[in-house]
């Protein structure tokens, strides 16, 4: 029995058995792949479809070519979204990095207590994102809020009014709402990180005499940085997609001042029924993250040697 | 000379323990916050400057109660146990196929599930809805968790395809060996092996669902609502019912806060989709 198994080179990774071999992974992703091509690919491709066709209030009559998508692309309102987004997801995403880094590195300095303070630190990432919207509705409520009466109102920033009443702060509010409900996302996955790196090269370093800054930029930073990048894209991505807490928190407004891709296309699709505009936006939408998606599982796969 | 390095060594451990409690209250004093807005009167909820000792009052937990709330509760809780279980059926092997088994444009096939999982559902919620109102699912149960498929299936077999991979190989190939078959050795071997796996993804699932609003909101809302769609629902015509809000959400808070202490290390690996193992 034992010599037998030693003639089977585990290094494949492959259980053989030549016969079988051919059709019986396909049976076991069938259901699934069934599944996905059922509320997924007809999905993306209806939409296609919708994008090319005049499509107002539920009706689908001709086929229009590219019209749907030429006035998207010269609707001010539409590049509007995309600026609104970009600020987003340019000041929330690094935000989030850098706090989550520090915070990585001071939970990493042996903190006691870790197997109670981490699942409490990671509540707010795993929250409902509706839930969230709503203890920041009720934190930064006009007048009564907790936050708006003793902080805002205090330092006279704001006088009587929600912040996400202001046009000029409101996009400002659902960054803060942001990078309060995924720093801890970016601190505790960095913190895996680091409670993963190898102890042989900071005995080193300490034996050559280096102090803690050169350790972490000579050791950490450079053993952290295909994680660092994964984890930034997979946010980056997700921040892009943010919807219910800008929902519940502003709806956009005030005007368009808080309006992103997201929430015009529901607006365009529920609120004012173009539905081959917002099919269109949907098509561009979805070009972009296919393109994100392709790099992040690159970087995941050939930097991180994961999946 | 031991105990004269331990001492600093412990004041600082102390000290940066310090830094992260104080951290953890700031973050969460919202959560705490809403949590007593749930019992908190509605004067004193309004009061300028704040209140912070009130008389205690239920009257936020009768409206809840007298409009129906708990069968949003019971809503929510089938959905997202019948759409986890599904997933559970049809994704576990289909994650162990992508993770021991060879196929043709496999890498083709797992980026088109990554795809799905990365979509954003406002894209999807478009198509959705006009399928559904042509095929008479809008506002069904069947609908709904169908819908969920896209993100939680997706997600399912690219996150526990990463626990498939940390198994040994050699058992399937002793298990071969022996002559057992395939699905003798999936059963047997594998199965057992997975078990955990399996449960930290499927309860992820089900928070997932459990969170999810826009789906619930757009193709869902009046025969079948969530929790979450409730939520929005409290800002009435007569004005916003805070202190109901509240009762509300911390009840959706509930069962996240038991995954949180329960699933811990599993919880880093499932939001990065398996690419660090926590």
């Amino acid at each position: 029995m034992a010599s037998a198994s030693d003639t089977i080179t585990p290094a494949e990774g492959v259980v053989r058995a030549p016969r079988e071999r051919l059709w019986y992974p396909y049976l076991l992703i069938a259901p699934s792949m069934l599944m996905l091509v059922v509320v997924s690919l007809v999905p993306f491709l209806y939409t296609i479809y919708l994008s090319f066709h005049a499509a107002k209030f539920g009706r689908v009559t001709d086929f229009i070519g590219f019209d749907n998508y030429a006035v998207l692309l010269t609707d001010p309102r539409f590049w509007n979204s995309i600026g609104v987004a970009a600020t987003f997801v340019l000041i929330a995403v690094p935000v989030e990095f850098m706090l989550g880094l520090a915070g990585a590195l001071v939970l990493n300095q042996n903190v006691r207590g870790r197997s109670i303070l981490v699942p409490l630190l990671f509540m707010p990432t795993m929250m409902a994102p509706i839930v969230v919207g709503l203890l920041w509705k009720i934190m930064l409520a006009g007048s009564w809020g907790f936050f708006s009466y003793n902080v805002l109102e205090r330092f006279n920033l704001l006088e009587g009014t929600s912040v996400f009443a202001s046009p000029e702060f409101a996009l400002y509010a659902l960054i803060f709402v942001d990078i309060w409900q995924w720093t801890p996302f970016m601190m505790l996955a960095f913190f895996a990180g680091l409670q993963a790196l190898p102890m042989g090269p900071y005995r080193a370093a300490a034996v050559d005499g280096a102090n803690p800054l050169q350790m972490f930029f000579h050791i950490t930073l450079p053993m952290m940085t295909p994680l660092l990048a994964v984890i930034g894209l997979l946010r980056f991505i997700d921040a892009f997609k943010v919807f219910d807490t800008i929902y519940i928190l502003t709806g956009g407004g005030p005007g368009i001042s808080t309006e992103t891709p997201s929430i015009l296309a529901n607006k365009m699709t529920f609120e004012f029924w173009n539905i081959g505009e917002a099919s269109a936006l949907a098509v561009l939408v979805w070009l972009a993250f296919f393109a994100f998606c392709n790099v992040f599982y690159q970087v995941a796969k050939k930097r991180l040697n994961a999946f | 000379m031991a105990e004269a390095q331990s001492r600093p060594e412990g004041s600082r451990a102390l000290l940066w323990t310090s830094v992260t409690v104080v951290y953890a209250a700031i973050m969460l004093f919202p959560i705490f916050w809403m949590a007593s807005m749930m019992v908190k009167p509605n004067d004193a909820m309004f009061a300028r400057p704040t209140q912070f000792l009130f008389m205690p009052t239920l009257e936020h937990f009768s409206y809840v109660i007298e409009h129906g709330f708990h069968w949003y509760l019971l809503t929510s809780f089938l959905l997202c146990t019948v759409s986890t279980a599904l997933v559970v059926i049809i994704g576990t092997p289909a994650a162990y196929a992508f993770a021991r088994f060879e196929m043709r444009a496999k890498d083709d096939l797992f980026l088109f599930i990554l795809a799905s999982r990365m979509a954003p559902p406002v894209c999807l919620v478009i198509p959705f809805y006009l399928i559904f109102a042509k095929v008479g699912l809008l506002d069904t149960f069947l609908g709904l968790t169908l819908a969920y498929m896209t993100f939680n299936l997706s997600f399912y077999i690219w996150v526990l395809r990463s626990f498939c991979r940390d198994l040994p190989v050699q058992l399937e190939e002793a298990a071969a060996l022996e002559g057992w078959s395939k699905p003798q050795i999936f059963r047997r071997v594998v199965f057992p092996l997975l078990r955990n796996g399996i449960v930290a993804t499927a309860v992820l699932c089900f928070i997932f669902a459990w969170n999810e609003f826009l789906f619930a909101f757009m193709l869902g809302g009046r025969a079948v609502q969530t929790l979450p769609v409730s939520i929005p629902k409290l800002i009435t015509s007569q004005g916003v019912r805070w202190g109901e809000m509240a009762v509300v959400g911390m009840t959706a808070l509930l069962p996240v806060l038991a995954v949180v202490f329960v699933l811990q290390r599993h919880i880093v690996r499932g939001l990065t989709l398996g690419a660090v193992k926590g």
